[in-house]
């Protein structure tokens, strides 16, 4: 009894306004403001190099890192349905308003489906025996590129990825309209409403995990068509996490410089969130090591080109900042509890993990294409990378500034929020 | 080390962490140090409440960790190249990618083992006996409901009738004396 008197008198109340902080509205502009520059920039540097191939490169990472933010949103969503945790009833709504910037990432998307030819060598090359005469492949791609006719073809590409963007719609939809309703019924029906969300998040994330999968085999693995990897959807599933859970703390933190976060954001739940970062980036290291050492060990002549593509030629270079930059600096910064704790800090260690992630995903792509394997040179174009991806994702923080104006920042009929609420102490 | 004997302090009790936390953070105020919470499960404003300093877990722990990562790595190495050089599919015999695994489990291992093993050594555990166990409200209570605080004899500022006045004034359920 006295505990709850204790626990009464020193319980912090919910703000009355909970709509977004009107810096949100600074936020966006800023956003817009470096997409245009980024933009021109970008433009510059293709006149500079005289080709839209590095452009269009660029951009599929810039879509990867956007499908990453909105998808892996909708994902990490699903997941905190189904975990359930007091992180996730603070992260809610900003996930949902993550999900809801699809159709920015379904344009982004329609980009690369028109330009396929410049992209993907399976779709460039229609006769084999013509191309391997005239040089444009060897005879491991004319074999690869004629065996996978049937899985990669142009009309599979763009029917399997509109499937998939049909079927995150309809989760995306549903969770986010369901969301409203369940704020808007009674507290009595608040455990009808915990069961509802946990029996479509729960084949929600089978459904996205096989999604996924088939839109990074043809998005990114297809680039080069004689390689194949059984853990690549995993490791963009885990690279989602990663970039999805560090955007969401500096949303968070980002947020808690005003009501309603100011009051909801407790040191414990950033605790937890940074832990949970914490998992994501051993996670990834894991797999991605994972499967280098399996492929290593093999060294079959159809599997091991695609690593020497990325080793060779001072790409090394590259992809030993990568492992530093990816996992070891933010491995060893989240393993500090004060950093975890600290907002400033644990903001600069997000940011630098979104840095990682883009740098991953340049190692990923370029080497795919005849000019830059092994041969890691500086041309105009290869700025792109940098150029193309900030441009896409100023305007997608943008898009999500908006997306995440429109709704109140807290979802209330849930238990967590009197818990929410309480003095840390109290259950320490 | 003689026997100690005489009173080793004054143990508080409270129902709530809450109205422990406020003692021990007025306590702390008024210039106590020899003092001690004593909570059923861990409540780490307690901690902070009475200026609990860093110790040498963590480090004791990364040096650990590093000390496996190191040991293994070199022991690989060793065999490989030195003690067994075997031709394995063609490899060269210093193949550090297959040496990585059972490093990374050396540094989990022992970085585990220091951990916990270090935190025996710097916190004195196993320990047969405590003072407090004298006190018949910590033995029924301090691993249930109840939440002590002890204001110790070493402390300079301790009297026996001021500092249980003092106790008392934070209303706790009550103030027993402790023998060594």
């Amino acid at each position: 009894m006295a505990h709850e008197a204790h626990a009464a008198t020193h319980a912090r109340t919910l703000p009355a306004n909970l709509g977004a902080p009107s810096f949100v509205d600074g936020w966006k502009a800023r956003a817009l403001m470096v997409g245009v520059i980024f933009s021109v920039i970008a433009a510059l540097l293709a006149f500079a190099d005289g080709s839209i191939e590095h452009v269009l490169r660029a951009w599929v990472l810039g879509l990867m890192m956007t499908f990453g933010f909105a998808v892996g949103g909708l994902t990490l969503l699903m997941v905190q349905y189904v975990s359930g945790g007091k992180w996730g009833l603070l992260l809610r709504r900003p996930l949902e308003a993550m999900s809801r910037t699809l159709p920015l990432v379904f344009a982004y998307w329609l980009v690369v489906a028109f330009e396929m030819k410049k992209l993907y060598l399976w779709a460039q090359v229609s006769d084999v025996a013509a191309a391997l005469k005239s040089g444009l492949i060897n005879e491991a791609q004319a074999h690869a590129i004629e065996f996978k006719r049937p899985m990669l073809n142009p009309g599979a590409f763009v029917w399997v990825s509109l499937l998939c963007f049909a079927i995150w719609a309809f989760y995306s939809w549903r969770l986010n309209t369901l969301g409203l309703q369940r704020d808007s019924d009674s507290e009595a029906n608040t455990p009808y409403w915990i069961k509802r969300m946990e029996n479509i998040s729960g084949p929600g994330i089978v459904v996205y995990s096989l999604t996924m999968t088939a839109a990074v085999i043809y998005w990114v693995m297809s680039m080069d068509p004689t390689w194949y990897s059984s853990v690549y959807g995993l490791l963009f599933l885990v690279g989602q996490g990663y970039s999805v859970l560090a955007l969401s703390i500096i949303i968070a933190i980002g947020l808690s410089k005003a009501e309603p976060f100011k009051t909801l954001l407790r040191q414990t739940e950033q605790h937890d969130l940074g832990k949970f970062t914490f998992a994501f980036v051993m996670l990834n290291i894991y797999l991605a090591f994972a499967q280098f050492l399996i492929i290593w060990s093999g060294n079959l002549p159809e599997e091991i080109p695609w690593y020497l593509d990325r080793i060779r030629g001072h790409w090394g270079v590259i992809i030993t900042l990568d492992f530093m930059f990816h996992w070891l600096i933010p491995f060893s910064l989240l393993l500090s509890r004060d950093i975890k704790r600290n907002k400033k800090r644990l903001v600069h260690v997000c940011q630098w993990m979104l840095f990682a992630k883009a740098f991953d995903l340049f190692w990923l792509i370029e080497p795919n294409y005849k000019d830059a394997a092994r041969n890691l040179h500086f041309s105009w174009g290869i700025l792109e990378y940098a150029a193309v991806p900030a441009a896409m994702i100023a305007f997608w923080v943008a898009f999500f500034c908006t997306r995440l104006q429109a709704r109140p920042l807290v979802q209330t009929n849930d238990p967590h929020l009197a818990e929410i609420l309480e003095p840390e102490h109290a259950h320490a | 080390m003689p026997a100690r004997e005489g009173t080793y302090g004054l143990l508080a009790e409270f129902d709530t962490p809450g109205d422990l936390i406020r003692a021990a953070q007025q306590a702390r105020q008024d210039g106590w140090r020899r003092m001690d919470c004593y909570t059923p499960y861990p409540v780490e404003e307690a901690a902070e409440a009475i200026g609990f300093h860093r110790n040498k877990v963590p480090l004791v722990t990364l040096v650990g960790g590093l000390m496996g990562l190191a040991a293994m790595f070199s022991l690989e190495t060793w065999i490989s190249t030195l003690a067994y050089p075997l031709n394995i599919a063609g490899r060269p015999t210093y193949s550090w990618p297959a040496f990585i695994v059972p490093a990374y489990e050396w540094t989990i291992l022992w970085a585990g083992l220091s951990a916990a093993f270090g935190m025996m050594a710097l916190n004195g555990l196993p320990s047969l006996y405590h003072p407090l166990f004298n006190a018949p409200n910590f033995r029924d209570g301090a691993t249930t409901d109840k939440f002590f605080l002890c204001l110790e004899a070493l402390d300079p500022k301790f009297d026996a009738v001021e500092t249980k006045a003092y106790l008392q004034a934070f209303q706790p359920q009550s103030v027993v004396e402790v023998e060594y």
